[in-house]
C-alpha cells in the first residue's frame, strides 16, 4: 500500500512536470504572439504584402511589439493587414506612424515594421486605427535589379573578352605593347630613363632642399628677398627696370642688326671698303705713294734746313726750344 | 508458383492480423467505457511506463539535442546562419524528431515489455485462469496498458523535447556563447501553436499504437515460450513501422489544416 502511494506520488510529479512544461511552452509561445497580454488591434492597407503571413512579427523601431493577426483583401488592389500590438508599446506609437513590410534579413521571414513619423506631434494609436503604409523595395525587386546588373555584367565581359582577344592577337597600341619586343624594349628603356630622371630629380630636390635649409633668412640676401617685404618691393622695381633695359637693349640690337644688314649690303661705303678688293689695292698703292712722298718731303725739308736762306730760322727755333727746356 | 503461394498466404495472414487487430481495437473501446474501471492498475501501469522510462527518454533526448546541434552547427556556419540554430533545432525537435525518436524508444521499451508480459501470461494460461475466476482479463490487462501508454507517451515526449532543447542550449552556450535566455527567447519566437499542438496530439496516437500493438501481440501469442519472444519482437517491429505510418498521416493532416 505504502509502495503504491510512493509510486503514485512519483507518477503525479512526472505528470505535473510534463503538464507544467507544456503549459509554459504554450504560454511563452502565446505570449510571443500577444495572445494573452492586453493588446490593441490596428490595421494598415497595402498594395502588396510580399508574402507576409498571419503570426509574423510587428516591429516598432526594431523592437517586437506585436504580431500580424489577419490579412484580408479589401478589393483587387488593396490588402488590409490587421495587427495586434501590445498596449504598452501602443501607448508610444503615434497614429501618423508609417507601416512597411520588409524581409527579416535576406533569408528571413517577412516582418511588418512601424516607422515613427517625423511630422508634427500626433496622438497615440487606439483600437481600430489605420496606419498609413509605404511600400519599400522587396526582395523580388532587388533580385530583378540584380538580374539587370548581371545582364550588363555579361555584356561587359563579352566586350572585355573581345578586347583581350584583340590584345592577344597584337592589334592596337596595347597589342603592340604586349607583342612588339622592340616597343617593349623602348618602353623599358624609357622607364629606366624615367627612373634615372626621377632619381636625379630627387637628388636635385634634396640638394635644393639642403640649400633652402641653409639659407639664413635673417641675414643673407636671399633671406632678405624671401622675408623682407621692402626688399621684395625693391627687387621688384629692379626687375621692372631690368625688363625696361632689356627692351631697350632689344631695340639697340635691332638697330645693330639693321646696321649690320646695311653693312653687308652693296649700298654702303663701308661695304665698298670691306668687300671691294681692287679698291683696297688702290688704297694700299695710294698709301705707299703717300709714304714715299712724305719721305721725299722730309728729305726736301732737311735740304731746306741746310739752305742758306732758311738756316737762320731753324737755328732760332732750336735756341727757343733749348731755352724752354732750361726754364722747366 | 510456390513463391507466389507463399506471398499469397503471407498477405492473407497480414490482412487477417489487421482484421483481428481491428476487432481488438473495437473491443478495447467497448471495454474502456464500461464499468468497472481498473484505476489502480491504470496508475500502476502509468508508473511503469512513465516513471520507469523517464531516465531512458531524458538521456536519449539530451544526447539528441547535443548531437543534433553539434552536427548542424558546421553547416549553418558555412552559410553564416548560425544565429538560426535555436529556431531550426526547436522546430525540428518539437515538430518531428522529438516525438518520433521518443516514440521509437518507448516502442522498444514499453511495447516489448507489454508483449512479453502478456505473452508469458497467455502461454502460462494466467489469462485463462483470470477468465475462469470471473475477472475480465481484457479490461484488467489490455485496457489499462493501452490507456496508460496513450496517456504517458505525450508526457514523456514533452519532457524529452524539453531535455533535448536544454542539451542543444548547452552546446550553443559552450560553442557559440549564446546565453540560455537568448536561446529560449529565440526558441519561443520561432515556435508557433501549429508546431506544438499537432505534435502533441500525434503523440497520443503514438502511445495508443504502442500499447495496442504490444497488447495485441502479447494477448494473442501462441506456441509456448518461443511465442513470447516472437510476440515481444513483432510488437516492437510492427509498432515502429506503424509509428512512421501514423507520423506520415499526422504530418499530412497538419499540412492540410495549417497550410
Amino acid at each position: 500500500m505504502k509502495s503504491n502511494s510512493a509510486q503514485n506520488i512519483k507518477l503525479g510529479v512526472l505528470i505535473i512536470s510534463g503538464l507544467i512544461i507544456f503549459t509554459l511552452g504554450v504560454f511563452f509561445i502565446g505570449n510571443k504572439q500577444n495572445l494573452f497580454g492586453d493588446s490593441i488591434l490596428v490595421s494598415s492597407v497595402f498594395k502588396n504584402v510580399n508574402g507576409l503571413q498571419s503570426g509574423n512579427n510587428v516591429r516598432y523601431s526594431g523592437v517586437n511589439v506585436g504580431t500580424v493577426k489577419e490579412i484580408k483583401f479589401l478589393n483587387d488592389t488593396a490588402i488590409c493587414v490587421d495587427m495586434l500590438i501590445n498596449r504598452e508599446a501602443g501607448n508610444l506609437i503615434k497614429n501618423n506612424a508609417l507601416a512597411t513590410i520588409n524581409s527579416d534579413g535576406l533569408v528571413g521571414s517577412m516582418v511588418l515594421n512601424i516607422l515613427p513619423s517625423s511630422q508634427a506631434p500626433s496622438p497615440t494609436i487606439k483600437e481600430g486605427d489605420t496606419l498609413a503604409s509605404i511600400s519599400q523595395v522587396a526582395t523580388a525587386d532587388m533580385l530583378n535589379t540584380l538580374n539587370k546588373t548581371n545582364e550588363n555584367a555579361a555584356l561587359l565581359t563579352q566586350d572585355l573578352l573581345k578586347i583581350t582577344n584583340s590584345i592577344n592577337s597584337g592589334e592596337g597600341v596595347l597589342g603592340d605593347l604586349l607583342k612588339d619586343k622592340t616597343l617593349a624594349k623602348n618602353v623599358q628603356e624609357s622607364v629606366e630613363n624615367l627612373n634615372e630622371t626621377t632619381k636625379s630629380a630627387r637628388l636635385g630636390l634634396a640638394k635644393l632642399n639642403g640649400i633652402l635649409n641653409n639659407v639664413d633668412y635673417e641675414n643673407s640676401v636671399a633671406g632678405l628677398l624671401l622675408s623682407d617685404t621692402s626688399a621684395q618691393k625693391s627687387f621688384s622695381t629692379i626687375i621692372k627696370d631690368l625688363e625696361k633695359t632689356s627692351s631697350q637693349i632689344k631695340g639697340i640690337s635691332v638697330d645693330l642688326g639693321e646696321f649690320s644688314n646695311n653693312l653687308n649690303s652693296e649700298k654702303g661705303a663701308l661695304n665698298y671698303v670691306l668687300k671691294d678688293s681692287s679698291f683696297v689695292n688702290h688704297l694700299d698703292q695710294s698709301m705707299e705713294n703717300i709714304e714715299e712722298a712724305t719721305h721725299r718731303f722730309n728729305e726736301n725739308m732737311e735740304a731746306l734746313k741746310h739752305n742758306i736762306l732758311f738756316r737762320g730760322y731753324f737755328r732760332k727755333l732750336e735756341r727757343q726750344k733749348a731755352r724752354a727746356e732750361k726754364e722747366n | 508458383m510456390k513463391i507466389l503461394s507463399s506471398y499469397q498466404s503471407g498477405l492473407s495472414s497480414f490482412f487477417l492480423e489487421i482484421g483481428e487487430m481491428g476487432k481488438f481495437t473495437g473491443r478495447y473501446f467497448r471495454e474502456l467505457f464500461s464499468r468497472p474501471f481498473e484505476f489502480r492498475e491504470f496508475l500502476k501501469q502509468c508508473y511503469q511506463m512513465g516513471n520507469k522510462s523517464l531516465l531512458l527518454v531524458s538521456v536519449t533526448g539530451f544526447i539528441l539535442g547535443l548531437v543534433f546541434t553539434l552536427q548542424s552547427r558546421p553547416t549553418l556556419m558555412e552559410f553564416g546562419a548560425v544565429s538560426w540554430m535555436p529556431s531550426m533545432i526547436s522546430i525540428s525537435i518539437v515538430r518531428e524528431i522529438g516525438p518520433v525518436i521518443i516514440a521509437l524508444i518507448c516502442a522498444g521499451r514499453i511495447g516489448s515489455s507489454i508483449g512479453a508480459e502478456l505473452g508469458s501470461m497467455r502461454v502460462t494460461e494466467q489469462i485463462d485462469a483470470m477468465e475462469v475466476s470471473g475477472t475480465n482479463p481484457f479490461k484488467f490487462l489490455v485496457v489499462t496498458r493501452i490507456l496508460s501508454a496513450t496517456c504517458m507517451l505525450p508526457i514523456l515526449v514533452i519532457v524529452g523535447d524539453f531535455v533535448a532543447l536544454i542539451g542543444s542550449a548547452i552546446i550553443e552556450n559552450i560553442k557559440g556563447d549564446v546565453s540560455f535566455t537568448l536561446y529560449f527567447n529565440q526558441v519561443f519566437a520561432a515556435l508557433e501553436f501549429t508546431d506544438l499542438l499537432p505534435a502533441t496530439v500525434k503523440t497520443f496516437f503514438f502511445g495508443f499504437a504502442i500499447g495496442l500493438v504490444g497488447c495485441f501481440k502479447g494477448y494473442n501469442s501462441k506456441k509456448g515460450t518461443a511465442g513470447v519472444g516472437k510476440a515481444s519482437n513483432s510488437a516492437v517491429v510492427f509498432t515502429s513501422m506503424l509509428l512512421f505510418v501514423l507520423d506520415f498521416i499526422a504530418v499530412f493532416i497538419t499540412d492540410i489544416f495549417y497550410n
